[in-house]
């Protein structure tokens, strides 16, 4: 009886064995059966797919965005070179308009006109006919100008807009600075048209030698004010 | 003969309520297992009918086929060697065998039963 017993246990243990392999293998093959797999590969597939187009859409947005981006900075770059372009413009003028006022020295071309006292005075005439008069150099300032000169200066000191020039006994006062004869007058400007204007019939020479003044006119290709 | 047919039922439900999931390439060696577990017990039920059963002859072949035939194919994997087909092949030959002799001791009783009546 009690052999019979443990033989029955022994089987019993056999048979629990079996069927936990039988289940578990059953379970197994069946929870990954072919057609589940599919399924699940299927599914798979699908999310993939999903992610894929959620991801060249958002490629889309971002490239469309990236557009918008690159066609802003082309504007403001466009705006940045008008400016510059501005910029460049009003240094230009403001170099031009400190060139007129003097702040920076100028160089051209031009001619130099000097004004001497006659040397020889009859002895029955005044002196103060055959002497350089602030006027005669009015005169010549005044046609240079005119003949279009950009620059004037007597003894070398610039002549601007509200210059003045004065006759201060037997010196000449230019803005305050008295300057004894000879008067050297350069003007840069157009040497042909300068000397034209200057050597007219009945012109500013023509004048000054009748009122007894030595005049010499020479043209010079840099000069520096 | 009440207790292995309950301990076949428990072992069942164990076997379906484990959660205990292994993965794809082990599944080899599992099924290799139950064939041994197979054929060792259609091996137990002919030595029964042919009278010549050893009860520790089958209980020791049940447990050592069974953990030798997962750890031959387990084996052959690691080396390469597809040797789990060899023993499906070996396991399932004796298995049908098994079974042939089981039909033809059985049909021999039966037409001995019929000719004693």
């Amino acid at each position: 009886m009690k052999r019979m017993r443990r033989s029955q246990f022994l089987y019993a243990c056999v048979f629990l064995v079996l069927g936990f392999l039988l289940a578990f293998n059953y379970k197994f093959t069946s929870s990954s059966s072919p057609a589940q797999i599919n399924k699940q590969t299927w599914q798979e597939d699908f999310n993939y797919k999903q992610q894929l187009n959620e991801l060249e859409e958002q490629n889309k947005q971002l490239r469309s965005e990236l557009n918008s981006i690159r066609q802003e900075i082309r504007t403001m770059e466009e705006e940045l070179s008008q400016d510059t372009d501005m910029m460049k413009n009003l240094v230009q003028m403001k170099n031009n308009l400190q060139k007129l006022t003097g702040d920076f020295p100028i160089y051209g071309e031009g001619v130099i006109i000097t004004l001497r006292d006659a040397d020889y005075i009859p002895r029955e005439d005044h002196a103060n006919q055959y002497i350089v008069h602030d006027r005669h150099i009015h005169q010549v300032v005044n046609e240079l100008f005119s003949a279009g000169a950009k620059a004037v200066a007597i003894n070398g000191q610039r002549i601007y807009r509200n210059s003045y020039i004065s006759c201060v006994g037997p010196v000449i006062s230019v803005d305050g600075t008295p300057y004894p004869a000879p008067f050297v007058i350069s003007a840069i400007g157009d040497q042909k048209i300068l000397d034209t204007s200057l050597n007219l019939q009945n012109g500013v020479i023509d004048m000054l030698v009748q009122e007894n003044i030595e005049v010499a006119i020479e043209k010079q290709s840099t000069i520096e004010m | 003969m009440w207790l292995p047919a309950l301990f076949l039922i428990i072992g069942l439900c164990i076997g379906i309520l484990t959660n205990v999931s292994i993965p794809a390439d082990y599944i080899n060696y599992l099924s290799i297992a139950v064939l041994a577990a197979l054929d060792t017990l259609f091996g137990g039920i002919r030595a029964q009918l042919e009278e010549k059963f050893d009860q520790s002859v089958f209980v020791s072949g049940f447990f050592f086929n069974v953990s030798l035939a997962a750890l031959l194919a387990f084996l052959g994997t690691q080396l390469g060697i597809d040797l789990y087909l060899a023993a499906i092949f070996a396991f399932g030959v004796r298995l049908f065998n098994n079974l042939a002799s089981i039909r033809r001791i059985l049909l021999l009783k039966y037409k001995q039963r019929k000719d004693a009546v």
